[in-house]
């Protein structure tokens, strides 16, 4: 009965959130009559700022969450706890702040703030960046855990979760290395917010999105039934971030308090096959070390290759950048000039600027994006490259324990683990 | 157990009823975006309906009535999305809790599906994969970066080349002053050349100009000559005020009525036709060919063609405009010893009256999205060229005798498409032109900018009109304006009622005429702005009103030319049909009208 009333309790404060986000919705968009009816359109207003204390505010309630949870996972092992601090951060941080502000989008602000000396970057946003990688580099992925919207919104999704076989996990694992290049690559240039664009949960914590959008965030939702936390593995850009920092980290959560006892109990725990088992090595050494040197080898001609595959992509992928996309629509059909229903071109027709500036202006760009293709393309080569070294690299290992890097310190294995704190 | 039962229902429930509610929003949506009341087409073909008819009440209700409808549709389709979605969202909540309340009442350990693992074949494997991927996506970019042609680049290769062209073109002109004369013309077609001689008749009204200006060079015509032709776009000022007494009145084209002549002329092209003595002028242009035709204005026999090709920095493929202005839209320009034309590609030609180039050089492709149609004018012995592209704008003198530039004036203007005025406000010549923002006037003889007034938004099309010391410029969606000039200039008056978008304003007679595109054709107190009369004729108007022995002459789009007397009064004299689609002015000589329809130039009046 005790579960009844809370389950009730939570379903009462996840409708009043819904009921507060739903008093927010968009102005309703439709064209005035064409003809006088005396009615006074009345002006359009525009959101005041949020008052700059309540930013503040957020960034406490985000320090107080991560300490929780930090504190749940290193000192209680207790998964219960984790997972109720998740639901506060899926109703703050996710369906009361509408998803924004968040650490993940705060990558943009950052690199935004490194390339372009007048932006200035809000303070806030810098400690949302920050905060998670310092908590991350002293104690594991604990923002993940349960400070973080986009993480909680699928935990408690994950319901049958499945184990994906290991090349499929590393597979899709270069996805969030490429997505952290295109979301640093189309800041450097100015062009977009990706992350914040293409967000597959901002829709549904605002309860508005463009209907591909919310089709989007259902379906990672849906497939995150089975395949745990499919946007934190396999999309996630500040995941890659945190993933370097939670390598190094010190007082990482371990599966079991004390000694292991090999019972090999969690060694199916883990949704998010986090988990890696003890090693020996197998196969002829001296075959294993020619491997590893050939990678080792390999590794600049990733980069080199994966560089120039890089730049060759510079002309489609400056094709999202608006400048670029609108030159090249007035150059390859200068009839849209006189499409009236045309905003950008009659923005920029009204702008008072040529055509011939335009174009100088986008092949700047373009020429940014030639660069920014090498370093992007070189970056991914190395990321294969290391990947094929990391899967080469043989180290001993005696007992169960999470992977450091995909670990997102969940607490899910520590309930399977027999052993109790000494 | 029981408990655990009971959740298990609850969450299949709601699952169930999320999973309604989704495939029903899914409808809604697609319903929706197929029935888009932003598109729909019903309302825009009753308003046009309307517009044929506005005093149509009832028309006006069922547009009022199918509006509300359509509103009422589209809103109550979102409230429809934005409630299934709250309830889909309440279903998927409550059946997501009522498992986990399984899962943990079932106080079980939730293990994964796990799949078969050995590590070291497990890395191998992965090893493999990833370097497939990673070459399959190394393939893919290569590709797409080869698939993907760079425009921009292309674009601004041509634009430079399009750059060292003008500016040697300028800079040797004006450095040297030497005649960019075109070589031996060899494009020169003579078919039977008859060169014409200046008639300088006496009969005509002559103004105060020749007292206030100064004496014009030897050869240069004065304004007596001019009004005695009909040198340039609109008259000899270009303000719509033709010289000509006993203009016709009545004709019809189809049916061969007091048409003296009809020929086709060869190539398309909306510039109106100029006359000089017996020859009379018109352009027509293609992507291939810019053209010159001098024609008998007597017999409508072809005396001769000049082609305008070979001149230097001429672009090689024509610059993309639209088809309702064509590469010849401009009118030309002649003083009785040369003509004069300029093509949307920035060529610009001078041919004595033989048809014998005396010069051509090229201005830089015009930046026009529509193709460039400001017309000429010539002051004295200076060929006068407005300019205004995407690009720049800027206002050009050219010496009319070697090409060269005389002066250039650079202008704080965007892309038009109107044409300048010249006239003489009594103390000083003006050159008045129209643009987004300005009227601007200059001194012609110098380009020194004498006054300016921001009063014009948009595109801006029409010319400026002129009379007893006013200037009248309107454009649609900005405003008609009448600005006295003198001492001080400034807006007498504004209006926005009708607002003409190509055609440009004529007054005469303390009368203003504005015709619009959407068919109607007005007339204004000029000192005022307060109408006297409105009309609407149905099809749109293009071409401008002109003046001509106390009568108003406006041709619509259609070919019918609205006379009407150039009184305070609505009086219509006649409707006279061409036969054919016309966007081009009516030009006046020897009692008889000029009018270029789409495909045929026809000289009409008593045979």
């Amino acid at each position: 009965m005790r579960l009844i009333k809370r389950y009730f309790l939570l379903v009462s404060i996840l409708l009043y959130m819904a009921v507060q986000s739903f008093a927010a919705d968009p102005q309703q968009r439709f064209p005035k009559p064409e003809f006088d009816t005396g009615y006074i359109q009345p002006d359009t207003k525009a959101p005041s700022a949020r008052m700059i204390f309540l930013e503040y505010f957020d960034v406490l309630v985000l320090l107080v969450v991560l300490s929780l949870v930090t504190w749940f996972v290193l000192k209680k092992r207790s998964r219960k706890g984790v997972f109720w601090i998740s639901v506060f951060t899926l109703l703050y941080f996710g369906f009361y702040r509408e998803g924004c502000i968040c650490s993940i989008g705060a990558i943009q602000n950052v690199v935004l703030g490194i390339v372009d000396p007048t932006y200035a970057i809000p303070l806030t946003a810098l400690l949302f960046f920050l905060i998670p990688l310092v908590f991350t580099l002293f104690f594991g992925r604990t923002f993940c855990a349960g400070a973080c919207p986009l993480g909680a919104i699928q935990d408690i999704v994950v319901l049958k979760p499945i184990e994906l076989p290991k090349w499929i996990q590393k597979v899709l694992g270069l996805i969030p290395y490429l997505y952290l290049g295109l979301s640093v690559l189309y800041v450097a240039t100015k062009s977009e917010f990706i992350i914040c664009r293409y967000d597959p949960f901002v829709g549904l914590f605002r309860f508005d999105a463009p209907f591909n959008m919310l089709i989007l965030g259902a379906l990672f939702l849906a497939v995150g039934v089975f395949v745990a936390r499919p946007y934190c593995r396999f999309f996630c850009p500040y995941g890659v971030l945190l993933g370097w920092m939670s390598k190094f980290s010190s007082k990482h959560m371990t599966i079991t308090p004390s000694a292991c006892i090999q019972c090999k109990l969690c060694a199916n725990s883990c949704p998010f096959g986090a988990i890696d088992e003890p090693v020996v090595e197998t196969g002829k050494r001296r075959s294993n070390v020619n491997r590893l040197m050939t990678y080792f080898v390999l590794l600049p001609l990733w980069v080199g290759i994966g560089g120039f595959a890089g730049s060759m992509m510079h002309v489609p992928l400056s094709r999202f950048n608006q400048t670029v996309y609108l030159a090249e629509q007035i150059v390859e059909h200068p009839e849209v000039k006189n499409d009236p229903k045309n905003i950008d071109v009659r923005t920029f027709m009204g702008s008072g600027k040529s055509t011939e500036q335009l174009v100088v202006e986008a092949d700047a760009i373009r020429n940014q994006f030639y660069w920014g293709g090498w370093l992007l393309g070189g970056f991914m080569g190395l990321v294969i490259g290391t990947s094929l070294i990391g899967l080469s690299k043989f180290r001993k290992r005696e007992d169960w324990e999470p992977n450091r890097t995909n670990c997102l310190s969940c607490a899910r294995c520590m309930d399977y683990c027999p052993v109790k704190k000494e | 157990m029981d408990k655990i039962k009971l959740a298990q229902q609850v969450a299949w429930i709601a699952a169930g009823f999320a999973l309604v509610l989704a495939i029903l929003l899914i409808i809604n949506y697609v319903q929706t975006s197929f029935n888009d009341p932003i598109e729909n087409q019903t309302i825009p073909a009753l308003v046009k309906r309307l517009s044929e008819n506005p005093g149509d009440e009832a028309l006006k209700a069922e547009i009022r009535a199918f509006d509300l409808m359509a509103r009422k549709a589209y809103f109550t389709s979102q409230w429809q999305l934005r409630t299934g979605t709250y309830l889909m969202f309440l279903g998927v909540i409550i059946s997501i809790l009522a498992v986990r309340f399984v899962l943990s009442a079932k106080s079980k350990l939730n293990e994964i599906d796990s799949v078969e693992k050995v590590s070291e074949l497990d890395k191998l494997v992965a090893q493999k994969w990833v370097i497939y991927v990673g070459s399959v996506l190394i393939v893919l970019a290569l590709a797409a970066g080869l698939l993907s042609s760079n425009s921009l680049e292309k674009y601004m290769v041509n634009e430079n080349l399009v750059v060292q062209e003008e500016q040697p073109a300028e800079i040797a002109v004006a450095e040297n002053a030497e005649p960019a004369v075109a070589p031996e013309d060899s494009s020169v077609t003579t078919v039977d050349v008859q060169v014409a001689e200046i008639p300088v008749t006496t009969d005509v009204p002559v103004t105060n100009i020749e007292t206030v200006a100064a004496p014009a060079p030897a050869g240069i015509p004065t304004l007596a000559q001019l009004k005695a032709n009909y040198p340039f776009f609109r008259g000899a000022e270009g303000i719509g005020v033709a010289a000509q007494k006993n203009t016709p009145t009545d004709w019809n084209g189809a049916g061969g009525k007091n048409v003296i002549w009809k020929v086709k002329v060869p190539k398309s092209g909306y510039s109106s036709p100029i006359i000089w003595g017996n020859q009379l002028f018109v352009t027509g242009a293609d992507a291939q060919v810019r053209m010159v035709y001098c024609y008998d204005k007597n017999t409508g026999k072809l005396l001769w063609e000049a082609s305008a090709d070979n001149i230097q920095g001429s672009p090689a493929s024509a610059p993309k405009v639209t088809a309702d202005t064509g590469l010849a839209a401009p009118t030309m320009a002649t003083d009785g010893r040369a003509v004069f034309a300029i093509f949307g590609t920035g060529d610009v030609i001078a041919l004595d009256m033989s048809g014998k180039r005396l010069w051509a050089r090229n201005l830089g492709v015009p930046d026009n999205h529509y193709g460039h149609s400001s017309s000429l004018i010539i002051y004295k012995d200076k060929l006068l060229i407005q300019y205004d592209t995407n690009r720049s704008g800027k206002l050009l003198a050219l010496a009319t005798q070697t090409g060269a530039t005389v002066w250039e004036t650079v202008r704080a203007s965007k892309v038009s498409w109107s044409s300048p005025i010249l006239v003489n406000t009594g103390s000083r010549m003006e050159l008045i032109l129209t643009t987004n923002p300005n009227v601007n006037s200059y001194n012609p003889e110098t380009g020194k900018e004498l006054w300016n007034i921001a009063c014009l938004s948009g595109e801006v099309g029409p010319s400026a009109g002129y009379a007893d010391g006013m200037v009248f410029a309107a454009n649609e969606y900005a405003k008609l304006v009448g600005i006295k000039i003198g001492a001080t200039t400034e807006i007498v008056w504004e209006a926005d009622e009708y607002l003409p978008e190509v055609s440009s304003p004529l007054a005469v007679n303390g009368l203003l005429y504005i015709a619009t595109t959407y068919g109607v054709f007005t007339c204004l107190d000029a000192k005022t702005g307060e109408k006297h009369w409105e009309q609407e004729y149905g099809d749109a108007f293009y071409s401008s009103p002109i003046y001509a022995d106390g009568k108003v002459y406006i041709t619509d789009m259609s070919g019918k030319t609205h006379i009407v007397k150039a009184t305070k009064d609505y009086q219509l004299i006649g409707t006279p049909e061409l036969g054919e689609k016309s966007v081009c002015s009516p030009v006046f000589a020897d009692g008889k009208v000029y009018l270029r329809g789409m495909n045929n130039l026809y000289c009409l009046g008593a045979k």
